[in-house]
């Protein structure tokens, strides 16, 4: 990159991006925008002391890549609350998706000038704040602290100023998290327009079986609506190419995902920002495209140089169920683990679909790979082939305080993986936003770590 | 009542051309904090946590939008070598200026004498807003922006030399004001960046670059210049750079927006004038009168800024109802009161957030 040359691959701190920050040059901070124009507020290569400034608390705390292309990675996803504004302002229309996490954007997003996202994507925000105010939001709107943390969606939902509000609201339901079925009967008062899309039970009869049919039925139901949105008639082949760019980037995801979890080419926290870009694209496909294609870039040069992000006798962990806070993943690599596999609840965004089947169908097909619409033992499938691909020492649960689903899976998963592989399993939930890992947390990582040390 | 956004909420939304629920709400309460926190003036401008506490406080009784920090127009040319004096109950005086007359930088550089900038961690009492930016970042940073002043290069460099010898000097020796200007920029980019670092938003603070003082030649040639080095600094940053001018800014306020400055905050000259001069460039935030917030009655204040703000509504790219200048300390707060309510009831925007199905 002309003007920058990345230092030794390395992770490191807020105050230490301040530093570098400031050897990069003018001409690159003008050279990255999103939405393919050059209008000063589409710029987004900026530090994290920025979205510091305007309320992100949180990543004070944390670790980052020090390459030019993570820095490039976190402005632009720190950026998506003005990108959607903008994406108003600027004649497209914006949709939100909630439930299947991966799945209906890429009919959305085969449109033109229409935006998919997720405001389930939200739930990172009180932690990214250090707030309540979203749950507070969404409390007063009948939604406590009994239910998941995607209850913040609703409080965006009711404040207006988190996102645009939305042309069309597509909500996901059926064979899904009954907390988060509950924010989206909430947020259906703030809709202009809802349409909900029943998601089936994954019944062993194969992909394309009645359940998968049923599925294509019911993204028949999304294109009608999007037409009418839009007075737009989807073609087949601008599915196709829609199709075509979403396995594209899910292919460099994947790619990533090896590089990160076999040779330590990316740490744990942007690898989950990544691979949460299977979504939505963070609303800009094309310049996420370009940004994952810069990520790859430098993860392989890292591979090829043998250089690492974390140190070869790192402890070897799969991940079970995002963490809300995304300080756990910093907790975890500062205390000598790496995380070597994940199972995030959207393994159907990481399916690469067919692209030679009618074009719903491949969307069906693959979102019927989803994480959530299984059993827990077919969910645990996946953190046993990755264990055993990357030779997990542990595995990590993350559980959410008040969340219905993942606190009922948590303890079925963990004890599939010990009875299949052997390997200690830590569970726990995490609790609200706050300034540090909760103490007992941070106790808990700690000792398991000794017992994964012990066992080498 | 409860109010549907945070002030952060309502800050973030007007700085991406969106419409808020209301106006946000800004009387420049910098110093009169301490006095409604029960705090001296001294601990305030010398004591980080004690300048927090007061701005929290004050924040919370009143109900703004901003937290913000500021105590006088030299802290930087103190941080620079200039000396003041602390009175016990009012903000420090300029006692003795770093040069009698306008030094020559550039020939004293050549001879080998550098000329560092402040360091934000030791010099002066820039630590003091480092502390309490950071005291009350962590304490509300997640709902209010928290916003310091810092004073521009020209109030600086003002403050570095004899103020008569600098006036003279824009006539007679516009070189070395000019390298003078550079030398103060040098050490407020590193403040604003240790303020960035630390959580806050810098505003760019330059009364002396005001109308009531200089003439318009002088602030293209000399203020101007200096303004958008600091402010194309901040940029980079990506940060909505507010550009506080007060006295007379009638006949500049059209060249303001050329700083590259994001919200002009004026003080006297019309909202009308205003808006027409540069609100097609810059939200405005203005600008009741700071005499009479001091000395009208709540029922006067109330009247006057329900006039102001909707004048002020007219502005195309957003208006912040705030006074012209600081609030004075003495200032009863049941007239700061009245200045809220009545901003924030002339200031609202019943479609805010409509269901439009
Ligand atoms: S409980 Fe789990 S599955 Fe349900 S909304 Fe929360 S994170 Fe998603």
């Amino acid at each position: 990159m002309p003007g920058w040359t990345d230092p030794k691959s390395a992770r490191v701190s807020f105050d230490d991006w301040l530093e570098l920050f400031d050897r990069v040059p003018d001409e690159l901070i003008e050279r990255y925008h999103y939405y393919g124009n050059n209008e000063a507020w589409s710029k987004y290569l900026f530090p994290p002391q920025m979205f510091a400034v305007y309320g992100m608390r949180h990543l004070r705390r944390l670790k980052f890549d020090n390459s030019l292309a993570a820095l490039r990675m976190w402005g632009f996803v720190q950026n998506e609350t003005e990108r959607l504004f903008r994406a108003r302002q600027t004649g497209r229309r914006v949709i939100a998706t909630m439930g299947d996490l991966g799945a209906v954007p890429v009919i959305v997003n085969s449109y033109p000038k229409c935006v998919a996202f997720y405001p389930d994507c939200i739930w990172w925000t009180p932690f990214a704040m250090e707030s309540r105010v979203l749950f507070d939001a969404a409390a007063e709107l009948g939604i406590g602290d009994a239910t998941c943390f995607s209850r913040a969606a609703l409080g965006a939902f009711a404040k207006h100023s988190y996102f645009p509000d939305p042309d069309l609201v597509i909500a996901s339901t059926g064979a899904s998290c009954d907390d988060y079925s509950g924010v989206e009967q909430l947020a259906e008062r703030f809709a202009r327009e809802m349409l909900w899309v029943e998601v089936p039970m994954r019944c062993g009869m194969g992909p394309m079986g009645p359940m998968g049919l049923m599925l294509v039925k019911e993204y028949e139901r999304v294109v009608e609506a999007m037409a009418r949105l839009t007075g737009h008639e989807l073609t087949e082949d601008e599915l196709r190419a829609g199709i075509r760019r979403t396995n594209t980037v899910r292919k460099m995801v994947s790619r990533l995902r090896e590089l990160a979890f076999g040779d330590a080419a990316l740490a744990a926290l942007e690898m989950m920002v990544i691979e949460f870009g299977n979504l939505h694209y963070y609303s800009d496909m094309d310049e996420w495209t370009a940004v994952l294609e810069h990520l790859l870039a430098t993860a392989e040069g890292r591979t090829a140089r043998g250089e690492r992000m974390l140190p070869e006798d790192a402890l070897r962990v799969v991940w079970v169920t995002p963490p809300a806070d995304p300080l756990l993943l910093t907790y975890v690599e500062d205390a000598g683990a790496r995380v070597v596999g994940t199972e995030y609840v959207i393994n159907q965004a990481l399916e690469i679909m067919d692209e030679s089947r009618p074009p719903l169908e491949a969307i069906a097909e693959s979102f019927m790979a989803a994480s959530l619409i299984g059993t827990s033992k077919a969910r645990t499938q996946s953190v046993i082939h990755q264990a055993r691909k990357y030779e997990a020492e542990g595995v990590i649960i993350s559980g959410i305080l008040g969340g219905s689903h993942c606190a009922m899976e948590g303890r079925l998963i963990a004890d599939y993986v010990k009875a299949e592989l052997g390997l200690p399993v830590l569970e726990f939930d995490v609790t609200s936003p706050s300034r540090e890992v909760a103490r007992q947390i941070g106790t808990r990582i700690d000792a398991f770590l000794e017992v994964l040390r012990g066992r080498r | 009542m409860k109010e549907l956004l945070t002030p952060r909420e309502r800050f973030g939304l007007l700085v991406i051309d969106e419409q808020q629920d209301r106006v946000p709400v800004f009387p420049l309460v910098t110093a009169h904090a301490a006095r409604v926190a029960g705090i001296s003036v001294r601990d305030y401008y010398t004591d980080g946590v004690a300048m927090a506490r007061s701005q929290l406080v004050a924040q919370e009784t009143y109900g703004t939008d901003f937290i913000s920090f500021f105590s006088e127009v030299g802290l930087l040319a103190e941080a620079l070598g200039s000396c003041y004096e602390y009175p016990d109950d009012d903000l420090p005086l300029l006692a003795t200026p770093k040069w009698e007359g306008l030094p020559r930088l550039s020939a004293e550089e050549d001879r080998g004498c550098t000329h560092p900038a402040a360091d934000p961690l030791h010099d002066g009492r820039l630590r003091v807003y480092l502390d309490a930016i950071t005291y009350a970042y962590e304490a509300r940073g997640d709902t209010v922006p928290i916003l310091a002043y810092v004073p521009a290069p020209f109030t600086t460099a003002q403050q570095l030399v004899d103020q008569e010898a600098f006036l003279l000097g824009l006539l007679t020796e516009p070189e070395r004001v000019k390298e003078l200007l550079d030398y103060a920029t040098r050490s407020i980019t590193r403040f604003c960046r240790a303020i960035i670092g630390a959580g806050g938003l810098p505003i760019l603070v330059d009364p002396l670059a005001s109308g009531s003082v200089i003439s318009v030649e002088h602030y293209c040639r000399f203020a101007l210049p200096s303004e958008a080095e600091v402010i194309r600094y901040l940029h980079r940053y990506d940060l909505d750079v507010v550009l506080h001018i007060c006295g007379d800014t009638r006949a500049t306020v059209g060249m303001m927006p050329d700083t590259g400055a994001d919200l002009l905050s004026v003080d006297r000259i019309g909202i009308a004038e205003a808006v027409a001069g540069a609100g097609r460039r810059c939200r405005i935030i203005g600008n009741y009168d700071t005499s009479a917030i001091l000395l009208s009655d709540p029922t006067t204040v109330e009247r006057e800024v329900a006039t102001m703000v909707a004048a002020g509504r007219e502005c195309p790219m957003g208006f912040v109802a705030a006074t012209g200048c600081e609030v004075p300390q003495e200032t009863p707060p049941e007239n700061v009161r009245a200045f809220v309510r009545a901003a924030k009831e002339a200031g609202r925007n019943l479609d805010y957030g409509r269901r439009r199905k």
